[in-house]
């Protein structure tokens, strides 16, 4: 999961803690009119509720545990996934009639990392594709070994992309590298 | 925060797939008029009951999930270091920021005498500013500049505003 998408997520918890502690917090001053702080957290009668609606009533909370559990599933698939399997680039365009014609990368973007590899200083790269066909977003990552000096690395890769614009026949609207670095000594 | 979020992430999905599994498994128990020893009325339910809104216990509660709830909330909104550095805006290269201050203490570590090297780089504008913290004779600062400046040389750094160095004698924390 991205880290915007953990934001997000936490985002969510945080204001759901702090909207249920201030209700609680209110209600338990009594401050909105009828809200009784004497009052019990469960009434005595959801027993006598709760079985009144059998097996309705289990049934629902079967069904809750497993919607929840799903949720919990999903949610650790996407922890344990790793990063490079959820990036895969499609390229989209709108058709002529109503509809839309998507296109996945993969064919193209390993030509593209084969040729950065190409140089001695790039030990891995992973390039990803998106955006419409003819001017895409190209989004690259190289893996630099310790010894590669930034400078000829960074214009092997723009001759990389001008190559692959060439031969391709796109050329990127966007381009994004993120280099990093082996330690070493220098 | 982002290492954080992750493992926080990990424990609310375990925690999710594990209480969901089984309040499913202890519903349909109870549905089929076998023994569910969570569901079936226990002390749980005889304290959700006997317990009054009023009561400390649950101000106390109430109030801390408050301020947990406010601690994540700022956290999570609040400005975060990016991960990477920006070489050139123009042509959208960048390296990652964690490597580039790797790099940076090897470089200030290969100075005779100066050991456990840290460094942060920040961005003002356009130019990074490095921030080393070492352990060393502080009258090896000038070299400790010079081999940080040849390593950001060597990666091409843009350009570099002043290197704060910090060096501690031996004994002395970093």
């Amino acid at each position: 999961m991205s880290d915007a998408a953990h934001r997000l997520l936490w985002t969510i918890v945080a204001l759901l803690l702090v909207v249920g502690g201030v209700a609680a917090l209110v209600v338990s001053f009594g401050l909105p009119s009828g809200a009784d702080p004497g009052a019990p957290l469960l009434g005595a009668g959801l027993l006598d509720a709760w079985r009144l609606a059998a097996p309705w009533s289990t049934l629902a909370a079967a069904v809750a545990g497993v919607l929840v559990a799903l949720a919990g599933q999903r949610l650790l698939a996407r922890e344990l996934r790793r990063p490079d399997q959820e990036l895969r680039g499609t390229l989209s365009r709108p058709g002529r009639r109503p509809g839309r014609t998507r296109l996945a990368t993969d064919v193209l973007a390993h030509a593209l990392e084969r040729d950065l590899t190409g140089n001695p200083g790039v030990r891995r790269a992973r390039v990803v594709l998106t955006g419409a066909p003819p001017r895409p977003d190209v989004w690259i990552r190289v893996d630099l070994t310790a010894d590669a000096r930034t400078a000829g690395v960074r214009e092997h890769v723009h001759a990389a992309v001008r190559r692959f614009a060439t031969t391709a026949g796109c050329q990127p609207a966007h381009l994004d590298v993120t280099a990093r670095i082996e330690p070493g000594r220098p | 925060m982002r290492t954080a979020n992750r493992v926080a992430s990990l424990l609310l999905a375990a925690a999710l797939l594990a209480g969901g599994a089984l309040l499913a498994v202890q519903a349909l128990l109870v549905t089929l008029d076998q023994r569910a020893p969570l569901l079936a009325r226990t002390g749980w339910y005889d304290a959700l009951t006997g317990t009054r809104w009023s009561d400390p216990g649950v101000r106390a509660v109430a109030g801390g999930a408050v301020l947990l709830g406010l601690a994540v909330l700022a956290a999570q909104l609040r400005r975060w270091t990016p991960v990477r550095l920006s070489i050139d805006e123009r042509d959208g290269w960048h390296l990652h920021r964690r490597c580039v201050e790797r790099r940076l203490a090897d470089a200030a570590a290969t100075v005779p005498g100066v050991r456990q090297a840290r460094v942060r780089v920040r961005r003002r504008g356009d130019q990074w500013r490095p921030r080393i913290r070492a352990t060393g004779d502080p009258a090896a600062r000038a070299e400790v500049e010079f081999a940080v400046r040849q390593e950001l040389h060597r990666l091409a750094a843009p350009r570099t505003g002043r290197i704060e160095i910090r060096l501690l004698p031996q004994g002395r924390p970093a």
